[in-house]
């Protein structure tokens, strides 16, 4: 058939894709069955375009085909109702296993399961309403009085915000006092008596009041409600913010608001036109001045100008420190400029270039494309002054409010140089002296302590107890070192004196000169251990003093520490 | 037409938060009274508010009412009706009313229930134009209550008074035994129709226009205006632009041709007349020829489009060099309409323009639509007016002439220059013209709605004054 139709469209045999179209049908064919197949062979080697139905799926489906879901018209209840209203809607049924049941079996089921649970709508929890301050008649009285309001208007201001959810905009538009009036409470079908009624009887006229009227009484119940129930100072964050934002309202400030809202809402063309133009012209204007002093601060940078020290604390260059620190940040500051120059040419210049080529009467197009220009240029820049910040800052930091002495010592701070990692016992300090020195020399310094009833191994090493021993610990060293010099001369002017009187006895004229020398050392040897010695004596008995006085104090604490 | 079938319920609760309870809506309007059910996307039921009243001779009391279009059709002693008042869109006959309302809601829309054949009606002599025994019906219903299953929901104008408003709810639960009821008034229901809780609703109906504020789901009543400029006041600028035309077109409706020939354009007419062995009240050929030119409205009649008013120098000038439309009367007479098709639209935006009509159609400067949405603005909060305009909803038959939105989308941009105006027109012609019904619709199949129905037990308990302090 296809050959046919070959031969009447005059096509060749040899011009047709073969090979892959007989993969195809090769691959399809042994899924078709019956009448189908019979068709695709009409088709012989060139195979009709017919879709093969895939029946696999349609049987699957076929197969675990389920009885259709059981639904039933529920009646349900919904709990934001007081009047118990029945309403039915449609349901699927749970379980389907009284499917299978009879029919009157599965009825009765059915109205079993509706007697027994009437369930409660989902969409009951969204019935909510506003709270609005309730009072007592005393409480009004007491606290509500307005000469401009009188309690009936202020309950019927109440329920009207009650009756719209406090939606203002609602209260507003239906807050008809008057017409309240004219409608006693209750029934207010009878029109005809009521029209009658404001002829017989006074009506005073009542005020027409405005949004600011309505929610200014409002507000001052809500308030002074909230007062009452809860004094201002007992009050939480939330309760005292919303009190005062109550009792801060302003019916005056917010019509002034809307008259100029209602001003701006009658703008002509033209107005918002000028508004806008104007608006334009200050953006340009502000974006100007910014422009320039983004430029002048660059050039303050380039010039070397300390900014910000300056500015904030003059004082600090009174010292001979502030005046080293700033002689520090102008080096560093010029350390790097030598290097931003060497990096920053080839970067500014193209920018730079885009001002100065028409200064100052720039038209307003170039004037954006300007601004973006400067706008690069300030990035490089800041790219390039990023690294010298820090060396700026460091300089910046100590400006710390500094402590006096005095303040130091009631804070309890302290100023260390360099602290070892780790804890470490105060009294280490004393030791490390001790037995860096050698055995002699440490039995030596252990013999002065004891000469100066200083106990070698202190109770109580407080920080000032620990200070005042290692200061007596170095005046002894430096003592002992005296003395050890004194001892020498002492045992050298003996020998010389020895060889003197040798020399004297053999030979009767004396050489005068060699003796001063002598008695120069010893004079000069002589005082310094002196003056050692009372040192040591000193910083003995001061700290013997604070040892002493310290120790019955701090003992407990001391045990407390150690334990 | 049919909704969309929802074919798993268990799936869409949870996200728009419907719950169906098989609720009836009733939208009624002065040209259409829409019916049907809740969570349908249109009414079921679609009838003219007109109805006929049959004098029949056999029949004693008077004249027999019959409803639905189908039996508009004509008849010797017969007059067209309709139970809605021209001038405010409320209803004026209650008892028609009621006849209508049950017409829709229990024939159009309950299953049939099963009588006994003797009393079903089915084996009765059929009436000529088979159309329906409204007394049998009204017995049955005196028998059984049939809408003790649905609750329903009806609209009303927002003006509606409140005597009104309990003579519904009387008629609802007394007569048709609903469980629960609710009134809702249509400018909220087309705004929920629009997805807004908010709006600002312009309702372009056939007997009235009015601009309604929607502030949370509740109109802003001392926004509400209303004014006569909707589609019958378009359809009177016709008549007279026909009757002022040269030569003068008083073209008969459809009814009255028999048969027509095909004639070239301008040229008159060549059909035979219908004869009709009786007369023809003035209230049925009224009818007809309302139907004549809502046809007219809809395939000939424009508004310009702005910017400025059409009065404006140039703009006639630059439409009758643009192509017209062609018109044919059912008598197959036909022209070309250019200029013309946007005069008679104009009025509804400039009075000045508005073409001579019988007194009661005049309109005044505060009747046109700009003045309308004016002073509504200017009579809510000026806090609520940046978000109004931001969210108009314009719904209407009358609002689909041609250009519509985009006039007022130019004249809200002329008047308030410096505001964010947004208009939300749905695109569909149902969903324009029954925008209220859908707006009840959605409203009526909403789980959180369910607190809100007032029911039988607080009908009874608080008496029909109750609809005043619930369905505010």
């Amino acid at each position: 058939m296809s050959s046919d139709v070959r031969d009447v469209l005059n096509l060749s045999v040899e011009d047709r894709p073969r090979p892959a179209k007989r993969q195809k049908t090769a691959a399809s064919r042994p899924n078709l069955k019956g009448l189908a197949r019979e068709v695709q062979n009409l088709g012989g080697d060139n195979p009709i375009a017919i879709v093969p139905e895939i029946s696999s799926f349609k049987k699957r489906r076929l197969g675990s085909r389920k009885p259709a879901a059981r639904w039933k018209l529920a009646p349900f209840r919904n709990s934001a109702r007081g009047d118990g209203l029945l309403l039915k809607h449609w349901k699927r049924e749970a379980d389907k296993s009284s499917g299978q049941d009879g029919p009157a079996n599965e009825h009765e089921a059915t109205a079993e399961k509706q007697s027994e649970e009437i369930e409660d709508s989902e969409f009951a929890k969204f019935n909510v309403s506003v709270n609005v301050p309730q009072y007592s008649d005393d409480q009004y009285n007491a606290t509500l009085t307005n000469k401009d309001w009188t309690k009936d208007e202020t309950d019927y201001l109440m329920e009207t915000c009650k009756k719209f959810d406090l939606r203002w905009p609602l209260v507003w538009d239906r807050y008809d006092y008057a017409l309240k009036m004219l409608v006693p409470s209750g029934q207010g079908s009878g029109e005809g008596e009521s029209d009658a009624d404001p002829n017989s009887a006074v009506v005073p006229t009542p005020k027409i009041r405005t949004m600011e009227d309505l929610k200014a009484r409002y507000y001052e119940v809500a308030a002074k409600m909230m007062a009452v129930q809860r004094p201002v100072q007992y009050m939480n964050a939330a309760e005292f913010s919303l009190h005062e934002t109550m009792v801060n309202f302003r019916p005056g400030d917010e019509t002034k608001r809307k008259a100029y809202a209602q001003s701006l809402l009658g703008r002509s063309k033209e107005e918002i036109k000028e508004e806008e133009s104007l608006l334009i012209e200050v953006r340009r204007i502000l974006a100007r001045t910014e422009k320039f002093n983004q430029e002048r601060r660059e050039l303050y940078n380039r010039l070397d100008y300390p900014q910000s020290e300056t500015t904030q604390d003059l004082s600090s260059f009174k010292t001979s420190m502030g005046l080293q620190n700033l002689l520090q940040t102008l080096m560093n500051v010029d350390k790097s400029k030598k290097r931003k120059s060497l990096a920053g040419t080839e970067v500014n210049t193209p920018a730079s270039a885009g001002p100065s080529a028409h200064p100052g009467s720039t038209p307003i197009s170039d004037h954006r494309r300007e601004s973006i220009a400067a706008s690069t240029h300030r990035d490089s820049i800041g790219e390039s002054s990023r690294p010298e910040r820090p060396a700026k800052k460091g300089p910046q930091q100590p400006e710390r409010r500094k402590l006096t002495e005095q303040e130091e010592q009631i804070y309890g701070v302290s100023n260390h140089d360099r602290l070892s990692s780790g804890p470490t016992f105060r009294f280490e300090r004393i030791n490390k002296i001790l037995t860096t020195k050698s055995n002699a020399q440490h039995q030596r310094i252990i013999n002065t302590l004891a000469e100066l009833d200083v106990p070698a191994r202190l109770n109580m090493p407080t920080k000032a107890v620990v200070d005042q021993m290692e200061k007596l610990l170095n005046q002894i060293v430096i003592l002992l070192d005296l003395k050890k010099v004194g001892d020498k001369l002492d045992a050298d002017i003996k020998v010389e004196q020895v060889k003197k009187a040798d020399r004297e006895k053999r030979n009767a004229p004396a050489e005068p000169e060699k003796k001063g020398g002598a008695d120069e050392a010893a004079k000069a040897g002589a005082p310094a251990t002196e003056s050692a010695k009372a040192d040591a004596a000193d910083g003995a008995q001061q700290a013997g003093q604070n040892g002493d006085a310290g120790v019955k104090q701090e003992v407990a604490e001391d045990k407390m520490d150690t334990t | 037409m049919a909704a969309q079938q929802l074919t798993t319920a268990s799936a869409p609760t949870d996200i728009y938060g419907g719950d169906e309870v098989s609720a009836l809506v009733l939208d009624a309007g002065y040209c259409h009274t829409r019916a049907g059910f809740a969570g349908e996307d249109v009414p079921k039921s679609i009838l003219p508010s007109f109805y006929g009243s049959l004098k029949d001779a056999s029949q004693l009391q008077g004249a027999r009412d019959i409803f639905g279009d189908e039996c508009l059709l004509p008849h010797a002693d017969f007059e067209v009706k309709n139970y809605m008042s021209r001038a405010d869109s409320v209803v004026e006959d209650w008892d028609a009313a009621s006849k209508m309302w049950e017409h829709m809601l229990i024939k159009r829309l309950q299953p049939e229930k099963e009588t006994h054949p003797s009393k079903n009606g089915l084996n009765d002599p059929a009436d000529e134009n088979g159309d329906v025994n409204m007394e049998d019906v009204e017995n049955q219903e005196n028998q059984e209550k049939p809408l003790a299953e649905s609750p329903l929901l009806m609209t009303e104008a927002p003006w509606n008074a409140g005597k009104a408003r309990e003579k519904a709810i009387e008629i609802a639960m007394e007569s048709w035994d609903v469980p629960a009821f609710w009134l809702t008034r249509t400018p909220v229901c087309a705004a929920f129709a629009a997805g807004k809780a908010s709006a600002l609703v312009v309702d372009v109906g056939g007997a009235c226009t009015s601009i309604t504020a929607v502030h949370d789901g509740l109109i802003l009543k001392r926004s509400v205006q209303k004014s006569p400029v909707g589609g019958l006041w378009l359809s009177a600028q016709i008549r007279s632009m026909w009757n002022s035309s040269e030569p003068k077109l008083d073209p008969m409706p459809t009814f009255m041709v028999e048969s027509k020939t095909p004639v070239d354009a301008g040229a008159p007419a060549q059909a035979r007349v219908r004869k009709f062995d009786f007369d023809i009240s003035p209230s049925f050929r009224a009818y007809e020829d309302e139907r004549l030119l809502t046809e007219f409205k809809e395939s000939v009649v424009e508004v310009w489009r702005g910017p400025g008013r059409y009065s404006n120098p140039g703009n006639e000038e630059l439409v009758k060099t643009q192509p017209g439309r062609v018109f044919e009367m059912p008598d197959g007479s036909n022209q070309m309409w250019r200029e013309q098709r946007y005069r008679v639209s104009e009025g509804m935006w400039d009075e000045t323009a508005a073409l001579p009509t019988n007194e009661a159609d005049t309109i005044t400067k505060a009747q046109t639509i700009p003045e309308l949405i004016k002073s509504c603005l200017n009579s809510v909060d000026v806090d609520l007016r940046p978000q109004l305009l931001a969210n108009i909803v314009v719904t209407g038959g009358a609002s689909l002439v041609n250009g519509f939105n985009d006039r007022l989308n130019n004249e809200l941009m002329a008047m308030y220059p410096g505001m964010r105006i947004k208009l939300h027109a749905a695109g569909l012609t149902t969903e324009r013209r029954f925008g209220a019904w859908i707006g009840g619709s959605i409203l009526a199949s909403l789980g959180t709605f369910h607190q809100m129905w007032i029911s039988k037990k607080e009908y009874e308990e608080n008496g029909a004054g109750i609809v005043e302090k619930r369905c505010k």
